[in-house]
């Protein structure tokens, strides 16, 4: 018994370290931006929500699946006066992250209200995606999104929208890259 | 009146009980931490009974505590976060946090399991003022207000308008 909790540990212990953790380091730009708005639904409320979404209403059942297979969806979103008042930096914490072996980047990804490039990595889990993080970057605005489990990829469009996530258009023909380390 | 039956009133009894607590025990804590009273609202409880009997936008049950002359001051935003924060409790978890320098406006969502229904707790401090709300709603509203955090403080503040 005792065996095999140090095995289920040390099966598990990478499995949990290779989830993203939103750094302190975005809470101190709370103080710098004009707007702030943070957003954490954690597994428990994702649970109380799946519990209480309707079966007959549309979008709330299109909600109640996307949510199904997540553990968490945590929403920073800040915008400032003026440009310059985060620096990439801030987010190269997060980056960093995102380089371990299980993490590739979706290229062609765009911002359905400004039309820039947003960064979405994501976390491989067979035909699913197994964790996603999205950084939209500009000179005003920076909002970055950390979702936690399994996600449909067709899925990941129809979450835009929600719960302050950024609407994202995946280009026809986007490709999974990884990273240079 | 059969056991089973005196169980599942105790139990309701005490979940309303502890309801009203989570709303009482950050109702005491905004008045110890600021050192101030909750205003008096003239006909409040005409106006609990009119969200009670209406039930506006999938709302139910409705309280509210308004604050007048707080000492606070928006770039004290880290601090109201860790004495916010520092409220949730196992029954009430953090749902959306807001700060507006513009406006000078915090809200602060809290959301938890109430029976059939969810109980949402929203706070806002604007300027020299803080408003406490507890409604409970649907999940339809509950999206909303996540979507508009800014709305629903400000929308559950105007039914005391009736």
């Amino acid at each position: 018994m005792r065996i095999a909790t140090f095995i289920l540990v040390g099966v598990l212990t990478p499995l949990a370290a290779q989830e993203i953790r939103l750094p302190a380091n975005l809470d101190k730009l709370t103080a710098k931006a004009e707007e702030s708005v943070d957003v954490t639904l954690d597994g428990s409320m994702l649970r109380l929500a799946a519990r209480f979404l309707s079966d007959r209403d549309h979008d709330q059942v299109k909600v109640k699946r996307l949510i199904g297979g997540l553990q968490g969806i945590y929403v920073r979103s800040f915008t400032f006066a003026t440009d310059g008042e985060y620096s990439m930096a801030d987010v190269d914490a997060l980056r960093a992250q995102a380089q371990s072996p299980t993490w590739s980047r979706i290229v062609g990804v765009v911002s359905k209200q400004h039309g820039e490039n947003v960064d979405v990595y994501f976390k491989n889990a067979g035909d699913k995606l197994g964790g996603v993080l999205i950084i939209a970057a500009e000179p005003r605005e920076l909002t970055v999104v950390n979702i936690v489990g399994t996600i449909d990829p067709e899925d990941l469009s129809d979450l835009g929208g929600e719960f302050h996530i950024p609407k994202l258009e995946i280009k026809a023909g986007y490709h999974r890259r990884r990273d240079p380390r | 009146m059969s056991t089973r039956l005196l169980v599942i009133i105790l139990a309701l009894s005490v979940a309303a009980l502890a309801g009203d607590q989570e709303f009482d025990r950050i109702v005491r804590a905004i008045e110890t931490h600021y050192g101030t009273r909750r205003t008096h609202i003239p006909f409040m409880g005409l106006a609990n009974l009119a969200v009670q009997v209406a039930r506006p936008a999938g709302t139910s049950g409705f309280k509210l505590a308004v604050f007048e002359d707080l000492s606070y001051s928006p770039e004290d935003q880290a601090k109201l976060d860790r004495f916010m924060y520092g409220l949730s409790g196992s029954d009430l978890h953090p749902l959306v946090r807001t700060h507006s320098r513009r406006d000078r406006e915090s809200t602060y969502i809290f959301v938890g399991e109430a029976g059939r229904s969810t109980k949402v707790l929203i706070a806002t401090f604007e300027r020299n003022e803080a408003t406490v709300i507890e409604v409970k709603v649907d999940m339809d509203t509950l999206l909303k207000w996540i979507d508009s955090p800014e709305l629903a403080g400000k929308s559950s503040r105007d039914r005391t308008d009736w």
